[in-house]
């Protein structure tokens, strides 16, 4: 099992992607989906809790508890998003989903802006793997995981969650998944359907 | 990609997030809201930092994240 079979959430993830019909692909994509608690907390509507209940209670989600080099990285990486011109600020609960896709390898789910931006500005997290929900939505159609049109595929996304992707990002990844529709095709195969 | 081109990008995403929020908010629910509310959904709509906006409004993340779905403020990334 390599670390990348784990990922980390954070709140704004988990949020929205809890309002989606096919939320339960994200087992399908990671062994583990670990919450750590500093987001667990932050969570309150009955749907969210619910279904992070359910997901906890089945293993497919799990309980990260903050380790001591987690959180003086998670330190460092705050105060560091404040001393970038032009880079919006990390806060706490992001910067633990950072620290640990630093220190531990796992994907990092997040929608935070800030976060994404301080992966490409800050040396220290050089090396970690974020995914938003296009790049888990990419690559569950990618895997078989989810068929049918990408486009509606990320329209019903969009249209449950109150999500915009930006447009030319979202054209990037329909391009990139029919191209590869096309080559499953005319190998005559399929997609995992794990 | 140097500094500068790296800034120039986000600043470029930025303005694209930007822009799709203030089109496609309910600027008629957001005028009618209480003003600390009103306020933050604005700050939201300008700068998308939710936990800035959440604390201005006077609510958890999760509240202010509903708060957006009624104003029709999406999340853009």
């Amino acid at each position: 099992m390599s670390l990348s079979d784990f990922a980390i959430a954070d709140t704004c993830f988990l949020i929205d992607w809890s309002y989606w019909s096919h939320r339960n692909v994200l087992f399908k994509l990671f062994r583990a989906v670990f919450v750590p608690e500093v987001v667990l907390r932050e969570v309150k509507s009955e749907r969210a809790v619910e279904w992070i209940a359910a997901m906890l209670a089945s293993g497919q989600l799990a309980l990260y508890t903050e380790t001591s080099d987690v959180v003086g990285l998670a330190t460092r990486i705050v105060e560091r998003s404040r001393l970038v011109p032009g880079l919006r600020g990390v806060d706490l609960p992001e910067a633990i989903c950072l620290a640990v896709g630093k220190l531990r390898g796992y994907v990092v789910l997040t929608e935070n802006r800030g976060a994404i931006m301080a992966v490409d500005f800050l040396e220290e997290l050089s090396g970690v793997v974020i995914w938003r929900a296009l790049e888990v939505v990419k690559e569950a159609i990618r895997r078989g995981s989810i068929t049918g049109d990408p486009r509606q595929v990320f329209k019903l996304y969009e249209e449950e969650t109150k999500h915009r992707f930006s447009r030319a990002e979202l054209e990037a990844v329909i391009n990139e998944l029919e191209g590869k529709a096309g080559e499953v095709e005319e190998a005559g195969g399929g997609g995992e359907g794990d | 990609m140097s500094l500068k081109e790296r800034l120039e990008k986000w600043r470029r995403l930025e303005e694209e997030a930007r822009e799709i929020r203030r089109r496609e908010a309910d600027w008629k629910f957001i005028e009618g809201l209480p003003p600390r509310q009103r306020a933050a959904l604005k700050y939201y709509v300008e700068t998308g930092d939710i936990r800035t906006s959440a604390k201005l409004a006077g609510l958890d993340l999760e509240d202010f994240r509903e708060l957006m779905r009624k104003a029709n403020v999406p999340v853009v990334t």
